[in-house]
């Protein structure tokens, strides 16, 4: 995503004199942030998501700068003719994949999500969980700029939520901007970069871990190595939710959401001279128990 | 754009839905056409006949996705891109279904005047029942896609108002379809073969404006 996607006074309402489901929204999306939304059942979340993806029009306002987008609903039914491999490789070509391509994508990512036993099925035979891979397979597969998850994790199994919160988490490192809405609380949790409350057709921005500047959810301890006095790299610390320095020369300890442990990884082992890391300890509790000089929060992303 | 109207097609042609209106075409041919028969008036039937066809394959097309599988492809392409390959898949076919019968039409039927006295060339008639053909295709598209999803949504309407739609497209004076079959029948009594270019256009204008319309709606309705 090269641009902000823009919404500006948007309103949306079904129907000529129908009541106004939303109402003067003005959202602004940069690249690679994740954006939580949030909301009662009923308040217009969905819509919001729709709008956002481009689905539905805004009956007022405007939306400037969408780009390349994937969307994936919160039920999908498998109500199509084709097996899993065969939707995801049209869905592929409908994005400007060629077919090879798209057919080979599809293959890895119904791998990746643990549906690959799947892919010669038809989907009408495929259980609720199976075809909602289907979803997030379609959604994931032409590398999108934006993506747009209403409750994609609903009816997930537990490999397949944790393998979507970590493309969620690389794809937001690579540039891409990431919605979502998740009845989960925990879900991405201390990841977003910001999170809105729908309420009454308007959007509230949350002030980001008002209160608590501790990070919540499951965290690990990577101590990696650099040169003496280099700070670790920008692209591992925008994760990083606290750190400090150990005694050996040039070492740092990184508590990181445990989502985003392999762009810390892979930021660390890539940076210009590349970092070695020491040691990842899945033991971490939630609460920052080092003598950090102070947390980072996600939200001072340095782009 | 191609691989959108390929997944359509693909949609289409797998869900096997298709057949119901094929069949009864291939059976009001049956019924009303045979071999010896003057060539223009037997290809005004069966041209006539690809009106209906036209605008129910619409209403299979528009209806063959869930809306969640429109959404996902709403978002990729835009709603109303999505929703005019629909709408072309389902031109195609009737175009193709009306092709494929007026070329047997040809063949079979008697390259003569009504009462076969003069002799009609069969090619030139053929071509005549192919833009009659298309004609009804193009016009029945556009019934079609006036009355069904993001028009006529409930079933009780969108229905009843398609039926109505093609029978006032095939009786109401000034309609393209009309006057390219009328055109084939008094051909036929005379023993030239017309040429209906105009009706053509005329279908052609009053189809793209029923598409845009239709197209423009999909992103503003609920889905």
């Amino acid at each position: 995503m090269q641009s902000d996607l823009r919404l500006t006074n948007v309103g949306r309402r079904y129907g000529i004199r129908g009541p106004w489901v939303l109402r003067h929204i003005d959202l602004t999306l940069a690249p690679g942030t994740l954006t939580r939304v949030e909301g009662a059942n009923g308040t217009g979340k969905s819509t919001l998501l729709r709008v956002l993806a481009g689905i539905d029009t805004p009956t007022e306002g405007t939306l400037t700068g969408r780009p390349r987008t994937t969307y994936v609903p919160e039920r999908f039914p498998a109500r199509l003719p084709f097996t899993a491999h065969g939707y995801l490789t049209h869905l592929g070509t409908i994005h400007g994949l060629p077919r090879t391509t798209a057919a080979r994508a599809a293959d890895e990512w119904l791998e990746r999500l643990g549906a690959a036993a799947y892919a010669r099925t038809p989907m009408a035979q495929l259980s609720k969980g199976s075809s909602q891979k289907v979803a997030v397979a379609q959604a994931l597969l032409p590398a999108p700029e934006l993506l747009v998850l209403d409750e994609a994790w609903t009816g997930l199994d537990t490999a397949a939520r944790a393998e979507l919160e970590r493309v969620v988490a690389e794809l937001t490192a690579s540039g891409a901007s990431v919605v979502f809405v998740d009845h989960d609380p925990a879900r991405l949790a201390g990841a977003p970069d910001a999170t809105y409350t729908v309420t009454e057709g308007g959007l509230n921005r949350r002030t980001a871990q008002a209160g608590s500047p501790e990070p919540s959810g499951p965290h690990l301890l990577v101590e990696a190595q650099g040169p003496p006095g280099a700070e670790p790299p920008a692209e591992a610390l925008r994760w990083t939710t606290s750190r400090a320095e150990t005694t050996a020369p040039g070492g740092h300890r990184l508590t990181v959401p445990r989502t985003h442990s392999d762009v810390v990884l892979r930021a660390l082992l890539t940076a210009s001279p590349p970092w070695h890391v020491a040691s990842v300890d899945p033991g971490a509790p939630a609460r920052n128990h080092t003598t950090a000089p102070a947390p980072l929060t996600t939200d001072e992303g340095p782009r | 754009m191609t691989a959108l109207l390929r997944y359509q097609a693909a949609l289409l042609v797998r869900s096997q839905r298709w057949l119901p209106p094929f069949i009864l075409y291939a059976v009001f041919l049956a019924v009303g056409v045979q071999g010896g028969q003057p060539v223009l008036d037997s290809l005004g039937y069966a041209a006539a006949a690809v009106l209906p066809v036209a605008a129910w394959l619409v209403r299979i097309c528009a209806g063959n996705e869930p809306p969640a599988a429109r959404a996902v492809v709403a978002a990729a392409v835009g709603p109303g891109r999505a929703h005019l390959a629909c709408l072309l898949v389902a031109l195609a076919a009737a175009a193709l279904l009306g092709t494929a019968a007026t070329v047997l039409v040809t063949l079979i039927s008697d390259p003569a005047s009504a009462d076969h006295q003069v002799r009609v060339e069969p090619l030139p008639a053929g071509a005549a029942g192919l833009l009659a053909a298309l004609v009804c295709a193009l016009l029945g598209t556009a019934v079609g896609a006036l009355t069904t999803w993001p028009l006529l949504r409930s079933p009780g309407r969108a229905v009843p108002a398609m039926m109505l739609g093609v029978l006032l497209a095939l009786v109401v004076a000034g309609s393209p379809a009309q006057s390219a079959i009328t055109s084939l029948v008094t051909g036929s009594r005379a023993g030239t073969v017309p040429v209906p270019l105009l009706p053509l256009a005329g279908a052609a204008l009053l189809t793209a404006a029923a598409t845009a319309t239709a197209c423009a709606l999909t992103a503003r309705r609920s889905p």
